[in-house]
């Protein structure tokens, strides 16, 4: 395929009035969903919590307490904005836009609905015009996804380093270097679906995922076909990049207050609580279209096909969202060593590796290595090779662990005297904290 | 660039939503600062110190190793799409290319330079933690006293009340 006939067709050739009137309806639309979709998501949350923990939730506002969102946003309209005076005046103003502007662009990556069956790519004409339904379908695709969530993290940290007090302050630093070091994770074991899909553009992955599956039964999804872990792995750093339970030690209410926005109020603290819902929602959806073939799905007619599409997407979506409250009513927040333990220690090199195997399956059934005549065998000598190097590769890295600890119990002027978890399921047996 | 139209429009609408939202704050909302409201945020307590100007080293070594993987990634990801057609040979480079990598992060968590928060030294097993520690051994049931004596032999249940453990 040629860069050229990437992205959406009426704007690969000239752009006329008309172009310019579908982009403003398109963008138009999307801005509104979004903010319906964030509403509905932050009653959506506290409905769920409710009920996992014995409570009714809002049901006051509205049916359903429905409109409890639009009720407390109006409220933050009229309460007093306080800019503190330790403060570093213009980023402290800057960064609630820096926080809740990338959080919406990144929502263009995402195709709500579409007829992708039989080969279609899920395009649909009005006018003479054929367009794809997301906002747009950039070339560059999913490097746009990773620019615009590297660009949040400076919201959050500029937040909280203008703010010039103490907790703030604290949140985020640790805010930036969770979120970097989740970053390198997302970014690894995205390679993994860049590698089956062949492609950066999110409608491509799409397609590629609507194809025909193993026996025609089990779908194409880049979960199954990337063997499942790549999904895990993004997953979890996913959870930790949105800052989410059980990986909010940045606004760790029990040591840091509120954490980054401890100083912020009114209308500022709003925009970094709608920035965050956003980011829930737009992962959600990243999530349901590199792993779970977004809008793709059977086709049974009497709706229209690209209807179709939208349904599915919001099946799967609601899985999502679903899962993100579950995490957070039902999960521990981690300490913050063993945040850093599971994403530098476990997350990044299992990633990588696991990237290398599958490429080198890949390479080995298109006939790369031809060491034997068969393609299949190949292949299981490659994963054979491919897992005694990843074993040794896992030695490496445990013994390396076990240098660094012993390394400083020396240093200490201690000695391991005891295996530190006990059989019997009982606490690590720490420094005296139980 | 044309497919980058609707990224400027949508960019350009949120840029309006944030900036309309604070100018309907500043119409809206009232203004009263006191010295106590502008002070930072101290759970209640007068703001004494200054901001500590000095961090840890471990996070400038996080923030110079996610560069390096962020290197990587930049470079993984052309090959990740291309790597049908560079074969064999893209797959070996970027092998070579990730073992280096790989190697020196090896080096780095030997140096300890991924080690967060307090050491965890283990200890011998505390006595007030052992296995014979259990429900039934160290809490006392309340109300069971003088009702066993009927059915109870008169000397073990004087015992156990005078022990205070319920059995």
């Amino acid at each position: 395929m040629s860069l050229l006939a990437l992205g959406e067709p009426y704007l690969s050739d000239g752009v006329d009035l008309g172009d310019v009137v579908l982009t403003v309806v398109k963008v138009v639309v999307a801005f509104v969903v979004l903010l319906v979709s964030v509403m509905l998501m932050v009653w959506f949350e506290r409905k769920v919590i409710s009920r996992l923990q014995n409570r009714i939730g809002p049901n006051v506002a509205g049916p359903f307490g429905l409109l409890q969102t639009l009720a407390d946003g109006m409220k933050l309209f009229f309460k007093e904005d306080l800019i503190p005076e330790r403060s570093d005046r213009f980023v402290f103003q800057l960064a609630p836009y820096l926080s809740v502007v990338p959080a919406f662009l990144t929502f263009i990556l995402v195709p709500i609905a579409g007829d992708f069956s039989d080969g279609k790519d899920g395009s649909v004409s009005i006018a003479g015009r054929q367009f794809f339904l997301q906002v747009a379908d950039v070339p560059v695709g999913i490097l746009f996804f990773l620019a615009m969530s590297s660009i949040g993290v400076y919201g959050v940290m500029l937040a909280g380093w203008s703010s010039g007090s103490k907790y703030p302050l604290l949140g985020s630093v640790r805010a930036s270097a969770q979120a970097i070091s989740y970053e390198a994770a997302l970014g690894l074991s995205l390679a993994s679906v860049l590698l089956i899909s062949g492609t950066l553009s999110t409608n491509e992955i799409v397609q590629v995922q609507a194809g025909e599956g193993f026996r025609g039964i089990i779908p194409n999804w880049n979960l199954i076909t990337t063997g499942f872990v790549p999904f895990g792995i993004f997953l979890i750093a996913g959870t930790a990049e949105l800052n989410r339970p059980p990986f909010d030690m940045v606004e760790a209410e029990q040591e840091l207050v509120g954490g980054f926005h401890t100083e912020y109020s009114s209308i500022r603290f709003a925009m970094f609580y709608l920035a965050e819902f956003m980011n829930t929602v737009t992962m959600s959806a990243i999530i349901v279209t590199l792993f779970f073939g977004g809008p793709a799905g059977p086709n049974f007619g009497v709706l229209p096909g690209w209807l179709w599409g939208f349904v599915w997407f919001f099946l799967k979506l609601l899985v999502f969202l679903f899962t993100f409250v579950w995490f957070r009513a039902t999960l521990p927040r981690l300490r913050y060593d063993q945040l850093m333990d599971l994403g530098w220690k476990l997350l990044i090199p299992l990633a990588l590796g696991w990237l290398m195997i599958l490429a080198g399956i890949r390479v080995a059934q298109s006939g790369g290595f031809g060491i034997t005549d068969s393609t299949q065998v190949d292949t299981g000598i490659v994963l054979v090779v491919g897992l005694a190097i990843g074993v040794v590769a896992a030695l490496l890295l445990s013994s390396a662990v076990r240098t660094s600890r012993q390394d400083r119990l020396h240093r200490h002027g201690l000695v391991e005297v005891a295996p530190v978890f006990e059989l019997d399921g009982g606490a690590p047996a720490g420094e005296g904290h139980h | 660039m044309a497919q980058y139209l609707p990224v400027l429009a949508l960019l350009v609408l949120a840029g309006l939503f944030a900036g309309l939202s604070f100018v309907a704050s500043k119409i809206f909302a009232p203004r009263n600062p006191t010295a106590e409201k502008l002070a930072p945020y101290e759970c209640g307590i007068t703001p004494g110190r200054d901001l500590p100007e000095r961090f840890p080293v471990r996070f400038y070594l996080v923030a110079m190793l996610f560069v390096i993987f962020d290197i990587e990634i930049v470079f993984l990801y052309p090959w990740a799409v291309n790597y049908q057609e560079l074969g064999l040979f893209g797959l070996v480079s970027v092998l070579i290319f990730s073992a280096l990598v790989f190697e020196s992060f090896v080096y780095l968590i030997s140096k300890g330079a991924l080690d967060w928060g307090p050491l965890q030294v283990s200890r011998r097993q505390d006595p007030m933690r052992s296995a014979d520690r259990t429900t039934a051994s160290t809490v006392r049931r309340v109300g069971q006293d003088g009702r066993t004596v009927t059915v109870l032999d008169a000397g073990v249940a004087a015992e156990e009340a005078g022990s205070g453990v319920a059995a």
